[in-house]
């Protein structure tokens, strides 16, 4: 085990740092709609014309496969100089649907997409979720019925985040008639702007509209833009990479340290007050989410679990550090406000992408060996 | 690989042996005997002489390696004479005194820990020390015990012996500020192998004892409190990991990731313990089952530690460009 910057690290992060001072915008994201669209693709174009774009992509698919501990030092800059979240609406193309493509897309799937994506021209969004399949997400009951070369799909998804703004969806139904559970699904590339398509967007508790329901009506979708296997869906949907698992929620992570230091900042505590001691256990706590996002970057081998502690940790620590906002602000925390809308929005992180509940489920499970609860 | 985390095979094997060794002389039933712990076996093993410089006669490996160490003695509630030891060493080095250092590294003069309180100094399994290594607030120092007045004293709970000093405690070498570090290194270390230990005590019991005709493990309410003893292990061996890292390479944050660390360890320690005694049950509550065992230890162990003032470190994610408007 070492921590410690080579000269090439160091001049490394301090391009990084230069760069990002220089070229990160100076507002702040706009909340939602065609103005969130257009930021967020603004800013990736500017990160890769300025050389700074795929970092942890392959290199054969147009990234740069840089190792974990670079990513950690690009990150780390990247937060500190208060660059855009990355949890907007570039994370899933990034994040998730590009490297799913990586792992199981065909050679004209992934041409026809990677580049766009790398280069801030398209956005994706989720379509897993459904009124009647949350975390229960086998349960889905939204069909895809082959026709010819087709795929004629019909049903509603739900909370599918951007979606309103999406050029694309990776959409998992159900192609196998009479099928159960995880078998009989397929993952589908879902243009967004296909006839059948009704998006009726929803207004989250901050105010903003981030998520829409989408029905889909006779939406006719070729065979091609299966991904994975046909009827195999399930497995293409729990493909994740390791470069994936690694660098997701890196910058988000680590964004925390500096969230408190922006806290500390602003209440500029008395020493041995509540505050100054509830702060330094905020201090001390995303400290520790920092070091744990270096064991899962730098740690060898990696595991298919070695993200799940640090996420929900994340999370959790997440909240406490934005309501620890509000306790600050005071009654000025009536009024809206970035730091009020980052609070609100903080209730989604033990929700979305698997409930606490179901994380502790799985942390208890597969990681400590605790029997399995009954399910059908 | 300038940053890397893996475990060398080098520490894996320390690691294994040392197992090994505390498996054969400190399994955690022998603290239902009630006896002291002795020193000599962890002496032997070279436990206090890891971390020491070659030249010096130790093994020259470094921090993390020895936090390692003494997270595993954490796990089998090892006597904090063996962290009193370590730093004992260090204390009589850095006063320049290598013939009591080496003394005491090869267990040939014996050393406890002890803590003051306001009804005098506490000596933590003193039987047969010739120094204790005393904290007093922020300051660590390596004091002679020859010649003083003691009482026993009843340790929480009926544990370990306590005896209490009551005639005037002479001064003695106070440790440098990177031993201090150290020293509050090595006790966050054992308050994680304290909190690993009652998480996989607590996750055994819960997947043999069963209620309803199922291990009450199957029970979600159970699980997640397993979970969330996974949870903070995790936490604090990531950033038992990393306070090791910067001490070992001498990082400007090297203070502030201890400070983190110290505010961490008992916290979890003390909560890992709780809900081991809690999942446990009717047993867990007896004298007869170890899960109690934990608990004592975590608090005996909070105790050694200094105070951090966590908010006087310059951090080292301190904002570099301003938030957007």
């Amino acid at each position: 085990m070492r921590l410690q910057l080579s000269p090439e690290d160091i001049a490394f992060r301090d391009a990084a740092r230069a760069w990002l001072l220089d070229n990160k915008p100076a507002t702040r994201a706009p909340e939602d709609g065609s103005e969130s669209r257009a930021f967020a693709l603004d800013w990736l174009a500017k990160l890769y014309d300025g050389g700074w774009g795929g970092l942890a992509w392959p290199k054969d698919y147009g990234g740069q496969g840089l190792p974990p501990a670079r990513l950690l030092l690009w990150y780390e800059e990247y937060v500190r100089a208060r660059a855009p979240s990355t949890l907007d609406c570039s994370f899933v193309a990034l994040n998730h649907a590009g490297p799913t493509l990586i792992a199981c897309g065909t050679e004209a799937q992934k041409a026809t997409h990677l580049p766009r994506i790398l280069k801030g021209q398209s956005i994706w969004c989720q379509g897993f979720s459904e009124p009647g399949a949350g975390s229960d997400l086998a349960s889905l009951r939204t069909t895809g019925r082959v026709e010819g070369d087709m795929l004629i799909v019909n049903g509603q998804k739900i909370w599918s985040s951007y979606a309103d703004i999406a050029d694309f969806q990776e959409l998992l139904i159900r192609t196998e008639p009479g099928s159960k559970r995880h078998k009989g699904l397929s993952w589908v590339i879902c243009d967004m702007s296909l006839p059948g398509i009704t998006i009726r967007p929803i207004r989250n508790m901050a105010g903003a509209t981030h998520f829409a329901e989408v029905f889909y009506d006779d939406v006719r979708i070729p065979l091609t833009q299966v991904v994975g296997g046909l009827h195999d869906g399930w497995t293409t949907a729990m493909t994740t990479l390791g470069f994936e698992r690694r660098t997701a929620a890196m910058a988000l992570q680590l964004d925390l340290s500096v969230q408190v230091e922006d806290l500390i900042d602003l209440a500029r505590p008395t020493p041995g007050s509540a505050m100054a001691e509830r702060l330094s256990d905020l201090r001390a706590e995303a400290a520790a989410i920092r070091a744990m996002t270096y064991r899962v970057a730098l740690r060898e081998p990696a595991t298919p679990f070695d993200g799940s502690l640090v996420r929900l940790s994340f999370a959790e620590l997440e909240q406490r550090i934005r309501r620890a906002a509000m306790d600050i602000l005071g009654p000025a925390a009536l009024v809206h406000s970035g730091r009020v809308a980052d609070y609100l929005e903080s209730y989604s992180e033990t929700i979305a992408g698997g409930t606490a509940e179901i994380q502790r489920n799985i942390i208890g499970e597969r990681i400590l060996g605790l029997p399995r609860e009954a399910r059908p | 690989m300038t940053l890397d985390l893996t475990l060398t095979e080098e520490l894996r094997q320390v690691l294994d042996a040392a197992q090994q060794m505390l498996d054969t002389h400190y399994p955690v039933s022998r603290l239902r005997e009630g006896a002291a712990d002795p020193m000599a076996p962890l002496a032997e093993f070279g436990t206090f002489l890891l971390g020491f410089p070659e030249d010096a006669g130790g093994a020259g490996l470094g921090r993390v390696e020895e936090a390692q160490l003494h997270s595993l003695l954490g796990r089998h509630l090892v006597s904090p004479s063996a962290v009193a030891v370590s730093i004992a060493a260090r204390i009589a080095l850095g006063a320049e005194d290598v013939d009591l250092a080496l003394a005491i590294a090869g267990g040939e003069v014996a050393v406890c820990a002890g803590v003051t309180t306001p009804d005098g100094p506490l000596l933590i399994d003193a039987g047969g020390a010739a120094h204790a290594v005393l904290r007093d607030g922020a300051t660590l120092s390596l004091v002679p015990l020859a010649g003083l007045a003691t009482e026993d004293a009843p340790m929480m709970g009926h544990g370990r012996a306590l005896a209490r000093v009551t005639s005037a405690l002479p001064a003695g070498p106070e440790a440098l500020p990177e031993v201090a570090l150290l020293h509050d290194l090595l006790v966050s270390a054992q308050l994680l192998g304290v909190a690993e230990a009652a998480r996989d005590l607590a996750v055994d019991y819960a997947r043999t004892r069963e209620q309803f005709g199922r291990p009450i493990g199957a029970f979600q309410a159970i699980k997640h409190h397993g979970a969330n003893m996974a949870l903070g292990a995790e936490m604090l061996s990531a950033q038992l990991d990393m306070a090791a890292l910067t001490l070992d390479a001498r990082a400007p944050d090297a203070g502030f990731q201890v400070a983190a660390l110290a505010r961490l360890a008992p916290r979890i320690a003390l909560e890992n313990a709780r809900l081991g005694i809690q999942v446990h049950g009717g047993i867990g509550f007896s004298a007869e089952a170890d899960a109690q065992l934990y608990l004592k230890q975590a608090h005996l162990l909070r105790a050694l530690l200094g105070p951090h003032d966590m908010l006087s470190f310059d951090a080292p994610m301190a904002p570099t460009g301003k938030a957007p408007s």
